[in-house]
Formats: C-alpha cells, structure tokens, sequence
C-alpha cells in the first residue's frame, strides 16, 4: 500500500509542476525585459532568453525546465542568478520553525479548547470558547498579526518587533508573535473540531459503560473519549502542515520572517519562472509528504484499520 | 471579562511619550566607533557589482566595492550637492580632445581589503567580465568601448580598447565619443576585482576596495559590514559596523525606529510621515530629498489618440499635478520634463504644465475630440500607483476623459509597454544609474532606442531634429554648450509631450537625534558609509 501511495505522491508533484507551469506560460511576461530593466538592448535581451532557454517554444521550455529538475538542478533564480535550491534551503528552514510552532500552538491550545467547551456544554465555558473560534476564524491574519505586533511587541515591549533573532533563546522569542498570528485560525479551527467530535463520543454507548463501572470522570474523558476523536484532528495537522510548510506569505511578512512564503510572492510579481517552479515543488512534496505521514498515523491509532490493511 | 477590562484600562493609561529617546551628545568633531542599524523593505539579491541592478544590493555593494571616479558626498540641505564627478581610485584622469580616449592614473596604495595592491588589470578584468556574463544587464553601458561587442558576442576574450600601459595606467579607447562615459563609470559594476572566485562565490563574498568589508550575511536577514582597516580615505570613515536588516515592510521599520532598534527609517508611510512632520521634537530629524527619478504618464504617439499633439498636450493640462503632490505628501515636485531637479543640463527655467481644465477641453475640440473619448490606462500593481491613477483618472474625467484603469503585475507590465502594439498609455518612471542627460533622453526618446519589441523609447517617439540634438549633444566636449543643446531638447520634448509630465519623488528618511554626518545621496540614496554617531 505504502509504495502505491509512494507512487502517487510522485504523479501528484508532476501535475503540480506541469499545471504551474502551463499557468506561468500563460503570463504575456518576458522575464527577460524585466531582468534587465530599461537598458536592454535587443541583442541583450537574446543572450538572456538563449542562456534560460525563453528562446524556445513551449515544449522546448517544458523539457529544459523538467529535465533539470530530474537532473537534480532546479536552475537559477532569474533575478538573483543565484541557485534555486541554495534559496529554498536558505528559506526552508524558518518557515518550517513558524509552521512546527504554530502546530504545537494549534494542539496545546486548541485541543484543550474543544474538549472544555464539550464537557461544559451550552455553560458559559463553551459559550467562551465558541466566541474566541469566531474571533480567531474571521479576523484576518493581518489585523490580528499588526494588532499582536503593535499591543505586545511595540507598546508593551514583551516581545521584538519583527525579525529571525540569533541564537536559540532570541529566536524562540522572535518566534511566539508570528506563531500565535498564524496558529490563530488553526486553534479556533482545531477547537471546533475537538468540540463536535467529543459531543459525538461522549453521547456513545461505551463512554456509558465507562461511567458505569466507575472511572473517574477524567480517566472518560482523558483516555476514552479524547483518544477517540482525535481521528480527524490527525488528518487536518497533516494537511496544515503541509500547507504551512509552503509558506505563510501574510504572517512572513508582516513579521519580517525569511521563510519560503515572502520568496514565492515577490518571485511570481517577478515572474521568476525557476523559483516560482521550484517553491512550488517543495510545497507539493511537503503536503503530499504529510498527508502520507497523516494517513499512516490514522491508520496506527485505529486498530481497526490497522487489521484490515 | 475582568483581565480584558484591566488590559483595556492599561493601554487607555499608558498615554507613551513617543519623543526621541536619545539626543545627540554635542559633538563638533566626528567620533569613530559605534555599529549603525538600518532596515530595507526588500532583500539584498547579490554582493556582485556585475549583477547588482536594485536599489537594496546596491546599498551593500557601493559601501564594499569603490570606482575610479564617483559623486562627490552629498551634503544636507544642499540640493546641488552630490551630482559632481571627484577622482576616486584614479587619482587624476586626462579624457583626449577628440573625446574617444581616456587615461586614468590609478592611486597610490590602493589595495583589496585583503592587503594586496590594486593593479590596472584588475579593472581590465572586471570590464572584460560584466561583457563576457549573459546575465550581467551592463554590458550595454560598455557599447562604445572599441571591441566591446567582441567580447559580448564571445569572438574575443579580451576587450581590444581597453588597455594597461603600466600597473597604475588604464586607458580605454571608445568607438565614438559619449560625454556621459565618465559618469558610466561610477557604476558598481567599474570597479576592480581581483580573477579567482567563482561567479557563485562572488555572489556572497566580497574582496573589495570599499570603506567596509563583509563580515557576515545571512542572507535575507541581516548583512553586518566592518570598517576597512585598509581603506585609503581612512579618515573620513567613523563607523565600525553597519548592521542592515532585511525583508522589513515600511510600517514595521518605522515602529523598531521609534522603539530605538533602527537608527534610520525610510520612505515613511504617509500616516507616520505626517505624524512625524508636526512633531517639534522629531522634525529636524527628517530629511527629504529629490533623487533621480522621474514619474509621468507615456502614450504611445504613433497610435491614434497619441498621434495629436493637441491630444496629448490636453492630457498635460488637464493633470492637476498639485493634487498628485498631495497624495505624495508632498514629498515629490512638480515636472515639466524628463530631467530631475539637479541634473546637469535641465531647463530649470520651463515651468510645468498649469492645471488648466479649459485650455484641455479647448484642445480636445480642435483635435475633433469635442465630445471627450475613452482611454485604457495601464498601471504596475502597488498601492501608490493605483492612488495616483484614480486621482489621474478623475483628472481626465473632469475633461471628458473617461479612463479604465488596468492593473498588471511588474514583469507583464514591462514586457506589454515594450511592444509596438502593447497598450499605448501607461504610467511611466525613469529611475537614473547615472547622473547624466543621456541616462533619461537618450534612452528613453532618441530614436536609436525604438524596437518592435522591448522597446526603451515606449511613447515611440520619433523626432529627427531631436535625434540630431541628442546625438550631437552627447559627444560635445564644451560642457555649457551641451547643456544648451540639452536645454533645447527639453524644450521640443516640453511642446510635443509625448508624456504627461508629472512629479520627481522625494526620498523621505528619518534618524535617530545622534546620527550625524549622513545626507541622503541623490545617487546613492542611502549611503550610510561616512556618517557618525553623537553619543
């Protein structure tokens, strides 16, 4: 099964590739004119088109772009003419510190969340909860982001105002501000899910059973009930973190964060065609990557499924 | 409920003092030490002056890299300061009658920030290298070098005119005389290097002659330079490190100033600006600047509306270029033309077109427009332009001018005005490399600069008397009568507008009470490398 999902996986970043690559021949750009701004000179912009194969046709461009990727070369930003992969690993690797956050945030917080508001339900606690959901679903990233940075980093000067910071303990504290931002929605998310999961349950059959032979409440819920309807909580963290590991342009850039996020929009206002490709291979393998990991965890936390495979 | 009513009631209290936190010391004489911070909206792309083309790397690049001749410092409140060609690695430079050879006499004890000495060659090398790369966008300005093209069409490996008589002697020959190659040399790109490093390598290390060395860059965070220990105008250096934080968007740059983590903040965003200007206790400390640019509306004149003078003579007037400078918060001047305030043979005398509603639609009628007409007008999406297009936009309206406004990301941008049948009205800007006439007319009006496709000259403008003028202009030696000629290009250029002229922007900055010695650059921008601190 596992190498089935393998070989999918592998068709999935293919299409990702070709479909963004059909979209960006769409765009009437010539990257080269906007490499070389206004002192182009027409034999200039020929040296540039040949050096990037833009003097090709649509196929010819399609085979020279995917035949360096299954070389391993994922070519040359046109802008910075540095190498794509050298820019992707310089960047990967602060999106992935703000998206592994952010998760933890989105459990610790809202997990805890949900299963309070289902336990008190219809009290005030879940009254409670049900209001900071909303908040936190429909207030955009960057109003809660600015309001975040301006009351807690530029009034009360707990946390810096923007950047990466150097050393462990000064990126932890660069990192709370955009995490919370971006783990906003996700625990609100993550809160409603648990809520409606455990009022499922919690109303089953085996949780009575549970009641009636004794065990204290918390063990019901704790061992019981929770491990139950974490299910499909495992299933959206493996999307979210595919999703997020492709960057969080807004919550990058409001905090100065060098992830891929920032990259990816300034390279597709650019049409930087061999970043814009590569970003986006990175981005299909991390999501088809965790959903893999996702489906794999389901299927260990359910025996059930677990003896049918 | 009871913690979010206390928080609420400690922001209504704590009422901040937003004052400077520090002021000056006193200081008359400059103090050395001392790391200066400063943030850019964007990252620092290369540290290769062969590739360097934006504004943020060339901040980086100018303080790491020096050229055999460059503008003279700029200094606060002089607006005329800065423009001026000094000697600068040559210690004396002759340019021949004919105006086709130039031969520099390099100076002594110039040497690499790694110790060794500077020879002629390593400039040789540097030019035979920006023509010899495809992705270097300057070797166009070397076109008239005798056997350029030689190089850049790769029959050659060396650059035939351009020679070393001695270790400290460079000449370099031209085809045909360009007045405006001295200030092609204070490019980035002119300055020496030593042959070694890979073109990889020298996108993220520098072995340069500049007042500061790279002592570390993370790239797309921080880029932290030295003082150069070796640097042979030593003294006029006080700092001991630049420290640039990159990726900063305006809003946030501003708030880390006010907090006292930068000492400069840029290009502030028009509510802080004003903020910031009816402040008695900040005010002193923000500069604004006219730099080389200009901003304008181009139409493409061999296509009908365009093709009428009157037509676009009509736009002219019915533009209220004083509304625009509003929206710019007044940090922008009116133009008349092409050439910045400061440039070297501007018509200072030619006044902007009037805001004049009636003389536009008077225009429109004898151009067989009485009824007014439709126009499609293409922007660059950001939040400025789209400002300035709807006040455009109502502008023309006012004249029975009804516009659609079209919004295209940067690269369709430049590649759809380019071309001959692309959309014929657009907003335009010149941004300059160098402080020469040629820079903004030549490139943009001379007919040498028309192509079907990719085009310089975007408004298609076509004019032999003043291909004559431009032609003749750029290679006369006597300074005064070349800028008449220029003078009388603006001129012709004024009459036939094939823009809308509009504005010259303003570079806006603001520093902390202690900075001293820094005055925004008319070229350079933000050339932090000869300020102190008063501490």
């Amino acid at each position: 099964m596992i190498v089935k999902r393998i070989a999918w996986t592998v068709v999935v970043v293919w299409f990702a590739i070709t479909a963004t690559f059909v979209m960006t021949t769409a765009i009437p750009a010539n990257p080269a004119r906007a490499l070389l701004g206004p002192h182009s000179t027409p034999e200039a912009i020929q040296r540039i088109e040949a050096y990037y194969c833009l003097d090709r046709g649509i196929a010819g461009r399609y085979a020279c772009y995917v035949g360096n990727i299954v070389r391993g070369d994922l070519g040359e930003s046109y802008r910075s003419k540095r190498p794509v992969a050298t820019i992707i690993a310089e960047h990967v690797w602060p999106t992935a510190q703000l998206a592994l956050a952010a998760i933890v945030l989105q459990l610790l917080v809202g997990v805890p969340l949900g299963v309070i508001a289902a336990i008190r339900r219809n009290r005030w606690q879940d009254h409670g909860a049900n209001v900071l959901a909303l908040l936190g679903q429909s207030a955009p990233t960057f109003v809660i982001g600015t309001l975040a940075m301006y009351l807690l980093a530029y009034r009360f000067g707990w946390f810096p105002i923007g950047g990466y910071g150097v050393g462990l303990w000064s990126r932890l504290h660069h990192l709370v501000l955009p995490a919370a931002t971006l783990a906003a929605v996700g625990i609100a998310y993550y809160a409603r899910v648990v809520r409606s999961e455990m009022i499922d349950v919690l109303d089953q059959d085996f949780i009575r059973t549970a009641r009636a032979k004794g065990l204290p409440e918390r063990d019901v819920v704790v061992k019981h009930a929770l491990r139950n309807a974490l299910g499909p909580l495992v299933t959206l963290v493996g999307l979210d973190l595919g999703v997020l590991l492709g960057g969080a342009v807004v919550t990058e850039y409001i905090f100065a964060w060098p992830g891929l996020g920032r990259e990816v929009l300034q390279a597709v206002l650019e049409v930087d065609l061999p970043l814009i490709l590569g970003v986006v291979l990175v981005a299909a393998i991390a999501i088809a990557v965790a959903n893999l990991l996702a489906d794999l965890a389901y299927v260990w936390l359910d025996p059930r499924l677990r003896d049918r495979s | 409920m009871r913690a979010v009513a206390l928080l609420l009631a400690v922001i209504a209290c704590n009422t901040m003092d937003r004052g400077p936190r520090e002021h000056a010391a006193g200081h008359v004489t400059p103090i050395d030490g001392g790391t200066l911070h400063y943030a850019t909206k964007d990252s620092v792309r290369t540290l290769d002056p062969a590739i360097e083309f934006d504004e943020v790397s060339s901040y980086a690049v100018h303080a790491l890299f020096d050229t055999l001749v460059d503008y003279a410092p700029a200094v606060r409140g002089d607006l005329a300061s800065g423009h001026d060609l000094v000697p600068h690695l040559a210690a004396r430079y002759e340019v021949s009658p004919d105006g086709l050879t130039y031969h520099f006499w390099l100076r002594d004890g110039v040497t690499f920030s790694d110790g060794t000495p500077v020879v002629a060659a390593d400039f040789a090398f540097a030019f035979d290298r920006v023509l010899a790369m495809p992705a270097s966008p300057f070797a166009a300005f070397l076109d008239d070098v005798v056997g350029a093209r030689d190089v850049t069409a790769g029959r050659a490996r060396r650059c035939a005119g351009i020679t070393t008589p001695a270790p400290n002697e460079l000449v370099i020959e031209l085809a045909r005389p360009n007045m405006a190659f001295l200030s092609v040399l204070t490019m980035s790109f002119a300055t020496p290097l030593r042959p070694g490093p890979s073109d990889d390598e020298r996108q993220h290390t520098a072995l340069g002659t500049g007042p500061f060395v790279l002592a570390s860059w993370d790239q797309g965070r921080r880029l932290i330079l030295e003082r150069n220990p070796r640097y042979w105008d030593a003294a006029a250096i006080h700092l001991d490190r630049l420290e640039l934080t990159e990726n900063v968007p305006r809003d946030t740059q501003f708030l880390m100033f006010e907090r006292g983590e930068l000492d400069a903040a840029e290009r502030l965003s028009s509510p802080d600006y004003q903020w910031i200007m009816d402040r008695p206790d900040w005010a002193p400390y923000v500069q604004h600047r006219t730099v080389m640019n200009a901003f304008g509306s181009r139409m493409n004149v061999t296509r009908p509306p365009f093709d009428d003078r009157r037509v676009r003579q009509a736009l002219n007037y019915a533009v209220d270029k004083d509304h625009e400078l509003k929206l710019l918060d007044g940090a922008a001047v009116a133009a008349h033309g092409i050439l910045p305030p400061g440039m070297f043979g501007r018509d200072d005398t030619l006044r902007p077109y009037p805001h004049d509603p009636a003389k536009a639609r008077a225009l429109l009628a004898e151009a067989g427009y009485p009824l007014g007409l439709d126009l499609d007008y293409v922007i660059m999406n950001d939040g400025e332009a789209a400002r300035l297009a709807e006040s455009l936009k109502s502008d023309l309206a006012e004249v029975g001018v009804r516009v659609r406004i079209t919004t295209l990301s940067f690269a369709t941008y430049v590649t759809a005005i380019g071309e001959r049948g692309g959309p014929a009205f657009s907003k335009s800007s010149q941004l300059a490399d160098f402080a020469d006439p040629v820079d903004f007319l030549d490139v943009r009006f001379a007919s040498t600069s028309i192509h079907d496709e990719n085009s310089n000259n975007d408004s298609f403008y076509s004019n032999p008397e003043l291909d004559r003028l431009l032609a003749a202009a750029r290679a006369e030696p006597d300074r005064a009568a070349r800028a008449a000629m220029y003078r009388r290009a603006e001129r012709i250029l004024y009459d036939d507008a094939p823009w809308i002229w509009e504005y010259h922007q303003d570079l806006t900055e603001v520093t902390q009470p202690y900075v001293a010695g820094y005055a925004i650059h008319p070229i350079w921008l933000r050339d932090f490398s000869r300020a102190w601190l008063d501490r």
